[in-house]
């Protein structure tokens, strides 16, 4: 009998605190997400399954070198990518590898929804400092308003590594989520008749400004943020390999073979990073509220900037001011739950190619953001 | 029992000259950055038109011709070129090809391997 309750004291039954079993319950909700309703699944599934790794009781002690804690662990060892800022630049260079920019060469004057969208990055920064964050823990926290996970995994890493992966797991949380955030702020902040503004179909774009694009964006973003340059550089490189048509080996193996292994060894060791006992707090629930803050704010941003650009613009070539959402990032989530307003407003307006103009030109814009901050605060 | 001043104690006083400045002008900074890159971009076409409108002029073509092709335009042109090609692929099908289908050796696949040699039991 003896035996059996030392065997039973070496089990995870008995070390599982109400912490583990909250947090394992959070793992199958992300399951749950990407599985019924298909929010970011390839995403959601590994970081899902990583928090159920993370959480099982005495992972991080029983010596069996699996926790993402534990020193010289397996684990740790694929946790660097993260820590280090080595996976951000590579997901960003199959990211630019799958991308068309056509839709934003085409109707260049939605690139300024994409950066007026970024407008929640910084205001929570200020939110995060009246929380009482630290300087460089409140911009780490702010760039959860970028949506665009990738990035706050770089910006984290380098300015709060100790917040890294509460941060990063609200921000692709709330990116999974943006088909329920956004559509409230975007009825709101729109009348009937503005959601069923028609926008002129696009031209077509040449190879030639499709090769120009990522090395003039290239140039001109390193040489204002050169703090963003491992990301938008990364972006456009991929662009370019994809664009030339030259190096269509390379192009797949980004925008295939390498996003997704990358993808798979970060969702895994991020969601097990988010150990009950260092996740669990008062700091988690607040970066949470923020991030819920930022992802709103930035909606709003891009739709406001829209309307006040509406103003401006001749009758035919008005803006529709629900793309305006689509500048935070989450690409292409957030283009197409725009696509999906309009849709509702008139089954015959599509939006989608509109709103992927402002969606690419967010990544860029929260990157640049990014850039900005490391160069300003480190 | 937790209250939501407890969750969130905000104090504004906590904000700085330098933060706000830094809010501003990096909102700013990004704002501009995408501004360039938009005049850049919105220049460009301009430019290919006029040079192209040059070239049909020394050619002797009508400007009209140099205008932007509208992406509906480019849509169908690409569809009919598409279906041009699938109906060419079914022409094409009637064109036998006949391929060896031989395995290459193996001793996994060898024949001597897998029959008996009853020549060494005769007597």
């Amino acid at each position: 009998m003896e035996g059996i309750t030392r065997f039973f004291e070496h089990t995870g039954f008995a070390a599982a605190t109400p912490g583990h079993l909250l947090m394992i319950l959070a793992g199958l909700l992300f399951i749950w997400l990407a599985i019924r309703f298909e929010y970011e699944p390839l995403l959601l599934v590994p970081i899902g399954f990583g928090i159920l790794i993370g959480n099982i009781p005495l992972v991080g002690q029983a010596g069996v070198q699996m926790g993402v804690h534990e020193e010289g662990s397996v684990m740790q060892f694929l946790y660097m990518g993260i820590l280090k800022g080595i996976f951000p630049p590579l997901i960003f260079l199959g990211i630019g590898a799958m991308t068309d920019f056509s839709p934003l060469i085409s109707n260049p004057k939605l690139i300024l929804l994409g950066a007026a969208a970024q407008l929640g990055i910084f205001l929570t920064y200020i939110g995060a400092i009246t929380l009482g964050f630290g300087n460089l823990d409140a911009a780490a926290i702010g760039i959860i308003g970028g949506a665009d996970g990738p990035t706050a995994i770089f910006l984290s890493s380098r300015l709060a590594p100790h917040l890294i992966g509460t941060i990063t797991i609200a921000a692709f949380m709330y990116m999974a989520l943006v088909p329920i955030i956004q559509p409230p702020v975007m009825r709101l902040l729109t009348t009937e008749k503005e959601r069923k503004i028609r926008m002129k179909p696009p031209r077509s774009v040449s190879r030639r400004e499709k090769v120009v694009f990522p090395i003039v964006g290239l140039l001109l973003t390193g040489f204002i943020a050169p703090g963003s340059l491992p990301l938008l550089g990364m972006l456009f490189l991929g662009n370019l390999l994809k664009e030339s048509m030259v190096t269509a080996r390379l192009a797949d193996t980004a925008r295939n073979a390498l996003i997704d292994t990358v993808s798979i060894i970060l969702g895994v060791t991020l969601g097990a990073s988010a150990e009950a006992t260092t996740f669990l707090t008062y700091q988690s629930l607040q970066i949470f509220i923020l991030g819920a803050g930022a992802f709103i704010i930035s909606t709003a941003g891009g739709i406001l900037f829209a309307k006040i650009m509406n103003l401006f613009l001749p009758e035919g070539s008005k803006v529709n001011p629900l793309i305006g959402a689509a500048g935070v990032s989450a690409v292409p989530n957030s283009a197409k739950v725009a696509h999906r307003e309009g849709i509702r407003s008139d089954p015959s307006n599509h939006l989608i190619m509109h709103a992927m103009a402002p969606n690419v030109a967010g990544v860029i814009g929260s990157a640049l953001a990014a850039g900005i901050m490391l160069g300003y605060l480190l | 029992m937790t209250n939501i001043e407890q969750i969130l104690p905000v104090d504004f006083s906590a904000i700085t000259k330098e933060q706000m400045v830094f809010a501003v002008f990096g909102y700013m900074t990004v704002i501009c950055s995408l501004f360039l890159l938009f005049m850049l971009f919105s220049v460009i076409p301009a430019l290919r038109q006029r040079k192209q409108r040059k070239r049909f002029r020394t050619e002797g073509l009508p400007e009209s011709a140099a205008a932007v092709v509208p992406g509906e335009v480019s849509a169908a042109i690409a569809l009919a070129v598409s279906l041009y090609l699938e109906e060419l692929h079914d022409q094409e099908t009637s064109i036998l090809t006949i391929k060896k289908a031989g395995k290459s050796y193996s001793p996994w696949n060898s024949k001597i391997y897998n029959v008996i040699n009853f020549n060494q039991f005769k007597r």
